[in-house]
C-alpha cells in the first residue's frame, strides 16, 4: 500500500460517445499533456487531477473503445495500459469506467472485460441528466451492491458529480474494490488452465488471468505480440486451447459475448426503471428521418460541406490577410532597423520573419476547420456524413470518414491531414493522409491563374480558361483515386479490412467550451510541432537563395544599367544575385532533368525554390525576370515577361520559352508535386519522417512524369 | 461449426431486410470481424433488430437494436441471419 496519493495512477476508460473526454477535461482542466504512445499514432492524454488536501493523481485517458478484444490499436493500448505492459509502467492503481446510462448493458460489457485484468474499479454513470429527461431511473445503490464497486452518477459536461467521484476515488484507492466476474463454465476454465500451464508455467510468461482470457477469446489478440515465446508456438498453444473450447460446445469467437451478456443481464434486472416518456430517443430518430434520407439527407450534406469548405476557403481569407499584413509590417520594421547589416537584415526579414509567417498564416484555416469538425463530431453528424459517403470510398479501401479530411484538403492539406485523426482505421487514415496533398489546395490557385491568364485565355477565350481552371482542380483527385487503390493493395496485403461498424450516436447540443478547447488544442499542436520544422526549412531555402553574394557583381550590374532608375537597377541586381546564388547554380545544374518538361533554368529555379511553399514561385519568377519579388498572379509585367522570354542557350536558342505546352506542364507539376514544407512536417508528425519522405519523393516523381507526359503530348499536338 | 443457431424458419440475411417490420437475430457468423464487433455490442441470437436507414448509394445500412443505432456495410450484414417477428 502506497502512503502518498501523488504516486497513484488512475486510468479512464469507456465506450466512444459516453462523454469520457468531457469528464477527463472536467477533472484535469488545463493540467494535461498530450503525446503519442511509442510506435503508434494513438494520442496519449495524461492529466493531473487534484483530489484536494494537496493530493493529486495521474489520470490517463485511454482511447474510447467498445471492447478489449485488442483488434484495433486503441483496444490494444487499453489492454496494455490496464495490464501494466505499456512502456514499462505498472498497471494503474484504479480504473474509472465511464458508462453511458442509456446503454448500461453494453457499456458494462467493457467494464466486465476490464474487471478481468484485476484492477480496482469505480464506475461513473455519465449523462445522468439526459437519462432523467428521458424518464430513465437507475437504482445506483442496488447496482453498486450487485457489481461490488462504487457507482457514481455524473454529468461530465456540466462538471456535476465531480466531487462525489473525487470522494469515491479517494476511498477506492484505499479499499481497492473489484467488480464481480462471471463464473466461467467448465470448458472455458479448462482452456484457460491449458493456456496457463503452457504459457505461464512452462514458458515463464508474465500473464495475468485477464490476459489469458484475451488470448483465448480473441482470434488474433495483440497480447500475442508481446510474448517472448516464439510466434508459431503461441499460435499452436492458443489454437489448441480454442479447439478444446470448441469441443466443449462453445464457439471461441462468440463465447465471450454470449457468456458475458448472459452474466450481465440478470445483474441489471430491476435496476433500470423505464418510464413511458422516451421523447429524446425519438427526437434523434426524427432528425435522422431527414438527415439520413436518401434525397434530402444528401441535399443537407452537400449544403453543409459547402459551408465547411467555403468557410475554410473564404472566411479564413481576411485573417490570413491580417497575418500577412502583420508579417509585412514587421518585415518593414526589421528591414529599416537592420539596414546597416544587409546579411542580418535579409536573414531576419526574409528568413526568420518570413519563415514564421509562412506557417502562422495557416492557423486561421486550421482553427476554422477544427471548429467545424468539433461541431460535426459533438453534434453527432460526423458519423452520419461518413454513413452517407461510405460507398464512394469502399472500393479503394477507405471509408466514409475520409470525406471531410479530403474535402478540407481542397482548401489546405494541413488542416485536412490533421482532420484524419477522426478516422479510426489506421490504414485508411494513413492512405487518406498520403493522398490528401493531391487535392488542389488554395496555394495552387495563383499559379493556375497566372499561367491560364497568360497562355490559355488569350488563345482560347475566357470560357475555355474557366474550364481549364476547373479541370486543374480535379487533376490531383483523378490521380488520388487509383493511388489510394494501389496503396490499399500494397499496405493491406493479406490483412482483413478493419471492420467498418460505426455507432450513429444520438444528436447532442455541443458545448461552446469544448469546441473552443479543441480549436485551441489543434492550433497549439500545429504551431509547436509543425512550425519548428517549417521555420527551419524556410531559413535553409533563404540561405540557398541568398549566398554567395560577391560585392563586385552589384557594381558590375549597376554599371551595365547606369541610365535606369535606382529601383530598376535594384531589381536587376537582385536578379543577378539570384542567378549566381547556390539555388540559381543548382537550378542551372538540374535544368536538364526538367528539360523534357520544357523548363528553362529560370522555371527550374522557381520550381526548386517553391519546394517549401508552392506560392513562392511567383515572387521567385518576379525576381529572376528583374521585376522584383512583389509581383502577383495578376501582374501584367510578369505575363509580358513570360511572353518575351527566349531560350538563352541550347538547341532552342532564340525560341520562346513559354507556350501552352509549358504552361500546362508547369500547372500539372504544381497540381501533383508536394511543394509544401508545412504539409511535409504535418505528415511527419501524424505518421513519421519515413512516410513524409516517401510521400515527398513519390509525389515529386509522379509530378515530373505527368509534367513530361503533358508537355510532350501537347507540344506534338499544337 | 462456426455458426451459432437458435432456430430456423423464414430465415433471411440482415442485408435483405426491409424498413417495415421487426426482426430477430437467429444466427451470427462470429468469424467475421465486423460481426464480432457487433456481438460485443449485444447483437446476439435472440436479439430484436430493425432497419432504420439505407445510405443514398444503397450501402451501408443503419440498424437499431437495444438502444444502439449502428451503421454497417451490406457485406457484413450478410453474415447475420434474422427472421421476421
Amino acid at each position: 500500500m502506497k502512503s502518498d496519493t501523488a504516486s497513484f495512477r488512475v486510468a479512464l476508460i469507456g465506450n466512444p460517445n459516453t462523454g469520457k473526454s468531457s469528464l477527463f477535461n472536467a477533472l484535469t482542466g488545463l493540467k494535461q499533456r498530450v503525446g503519442n504512445y511509442s510506435g503508434v499514432t494513438v494520442e496519449k492524454k495524461i492529466g493531473k487531477w487534484d483530489l484536494g488536501n494537496g493530493q493529486s493523481v495521474e489520470l490517463i485517458d485511454l482511447p474510447g473503445t467498445y471492447s478489449l478484444s485488442a483488434k484495433s490499436i486503441d483496444e490494444r493500448i487499453a489492454v496494455d495500459v490496464l495490464s501494466g505492459h505499456m512502456e514499462g509502467q505498472p498497471a494503474p492503481d484504479l480504473v474509472i469506467v465511464v458508462v453511458d446510462v442509456e446503454n448500461l448493458q453494453r457499456n458494462l460489457f467493457l467494464a466486465s472485460q476490464a474487471a478481468e485484468l484485476d484492477v480496482p474499479m469505480v464506475i461513473a454513470l455519465n449523462c445522468w441528466d439526459v437519462a432523467e429527461r428521458k424518464g430513465l431511473k437507475i437504482d445506483c445503490k442496488l447496482l453498486e451492491q450487485r457489481l461490488g464497486v462504487p457507482v457514481v452518477p455524473t454529468i461530465a459536461n456540466r462538471r456535476r458529480g465531480a466531487d462525489e467521484l473525487n470522494a469515491a476515488v479517494c476511498a477506492a484507492l484505499q479499499s481497492r474494490p473489484k467488480m464481480i466476474r462471471p463464473a466461467w463454465p467448465a470448458p472455458v476454465k479448462e482452456s484457460l488452465a491449458l493456456l496457463r500451464t503452457e504459457l505461464v508455467e512452462k514458458n515463464g510468461e508474465a500473464l495475468k488471468d485477464g490476459e489469458l482470457i484475451r488470448l483465448l477469446f480473441d482470434k488474433n489478440s495483440a497480447v500475442r505480440s508481446r510474448l517472448k515465446t516464439p510466434t508459431e508456438q503461441v499460435a499452436i498453444i492458443t489454437q489448441t486451447a480454442r479447439e478444446s473450447l470448441r469441443k466443449g460446445g462453445f464457439n471461441p469467437d462468440a463465447a465471450e459475448s454470449l457468456l458475458r451478456f448472459r452474466f450481465l443481464n440478470p445483474l441489471l434486472l430491476d435496476i433500470i426503471e423505464r418510464q413511458a416518456n422516451l421523447k429524446q430517443r425519438s427526437r434523434s430518430e426524427g432528425i435522422d428521418q431527414i438527415l439520413l434520407h436518401r434525397f434530402w439527407g444528401l441535399c443537407v450534406f452537400v449544403g453543409m460541406m459547402y459551408v465547411v469548405f467555403q468557410s475554410v476557403y473564404t472566411w479564413a481569407g481576411p485573417f490570413m490577410g491580417l497575418i500577412e499584413g502583420a508579417t509585412g509590417w514587421l518585415q518593414g520594421l526589421a528591414s529599416a532597423t537592420l539596414a546597416n547589416t544587409p546579411v542580418l537584415q535579409s536573414l531576419v526579414v526574409d528568413g526568420m520573419i518570413g519563415g514564421v509567417g509562412a506557417f502562422i498564416v495557416f492557423l486561421p484555416q486550421i482553427l476554422i476547420l477544427f471548429l467545424f469538425i468539433a461541431l460535426l463530431e459533438e453534434t453527432g453528424y460526423m458519423a452520419r456524413a461518413a454513413f452517407l459517403m461510405d460507398k464512394l470510398f469502399q472500393w479503394c479501401g477507405l471509408n466514409g470518414k475520409s470525406f471531410v479530411p479530403l474535402l478540407s484538403s481542397y482548401a489546405c492539406a494541413i488542416p485536412g491531414i490533421m482532420a484524419t485523426r477522426t478516422i479510426s482505421d489506421p490504414k485508411a487514415r494513413m492512405i487518406t493522409i498520403l493522398i490528401a496533398p493531391l487535392m488542389s489546395c488554395s496555394a495552387r490557385l495563383p499559379v493556375y491563374l497566372l499561367l491560364i491568364g497568360a497562355f490559355v485565355e488569350p488563345l482560347y477565350g475566357p470560357a475555355v480558361a474557366g474550364a481549364a481552371l476547373f479541370a486543374m482542380h480535379f487533376v490531383g483527385a483523378l490521380l488520388a483515386a487509383p493511388l489510394a487503390w494501389l496503396l490499399n493493395r500494397t499496405l493491406n496485403k493479406g490483412r482483413t479490412p478493419h471492420p467498418f461498424v460505426m455507432e450513429l450516436p444520438p444528436y447532442r447540443v455541443p458545448r461552446v467550451k469544448s469546441l473552443l478547447w479543441r480549436m485551441y488544442e489543434s492550433g497549439k499542436d500545429f504551431v509547436i510541432r509543425a512550425g519548428t520544422v517549417i521555420f527551419a526549412m524556410t531559413v535553409i531555402i533563404w540561405a540557398l537563395l541568398y549566398f554567395p553574394r560577391p560585392a563586385e557583381l552589384k557594381e558590375e550590374v549597376a554599371s551595365q544599367h547606369s541610365n535606369e532608375t535606382p529601383a530598376e537597377v535594384g531589381q536587376y541586381i537582385d536578379a543577378a544575385y539570384l542567378e549566381q546564388s547556390y539555388m540559381g547554380r543548382f537550378g542551372k545544374f538540374v535544368q536538364p532533368v526538367f528539360a523534357p518538361a520544357g523548363y528553362d533554368w529560370k522555371i527550374t529555379v522557381g520550381v526548386l525554390a517553391s519546394f517549401p511553399a508552392r506560392e513562392v514561385i511567383i515572387s521567385t519568377l518576379g525576381i529572376t525576370y528583374a521585376l522584383g519579388g512583389e509581383v502577383d498572379e495578376e501582374s501584367k509585367d510578369l505575363r509580358d515577361a513570360f511572353k518575351n522570354a527566349k531560350w538563352e542557350s541550347g538547341p532552342r536558342m532564340g525560341e520562346p520559352v513559354y507556350n501552352l505546352a509549358v504552361a500546362l506542364s508547369i500547372m500539372v507539376f504544381f497540381a501533383l508535386c508536394m511543394q509544401c514544407g508545412a504539409t511535409l512536417a504535418v505528415i511527419a508528425k501524424e505518421l513519421n519522417w519515413g512516410w513524409a519522405l516517401a510521400s515527398f519523393c513519390g509525389l515529386t516523381i509522379i509530378a515530373w512524369l505527368a509534367a513530361v507526359a503533358v508537355y510532350q503530348t501537347t507540344i506534338h499536338l499544337i | 461449426m462456426l455458426y451459432i443457431e437458435t432456430r430456423s424458419h423464414s430465415i433471411m440475411q440482415l442485408s435483405q431486410i426491409k424498413k417495415d417490420g421487426k426482426f430477430r437475430v437467429t444466427k451470427v457468423n462470429a468469424d467475421n470481424e465486423s460481426v464480432a464487433c457487433l456481438m460485443s455490442l449485444g447483437l446476439l441470437p435472440g436479439q430484436e433488430i430493425r432497419l432504420t436507414h439505407e445510405a443514398p448509394l444503397g450501402d451501408p445500412i443503419a440498424v437499431s437494436f437495444e438502444g444502439c443505432h449502428i451503421s454497417l456495410r451490406r457485406c457484413d450484414a450478410g453474415e447475420v441471419e434474422v427472421e421476421a417477428v
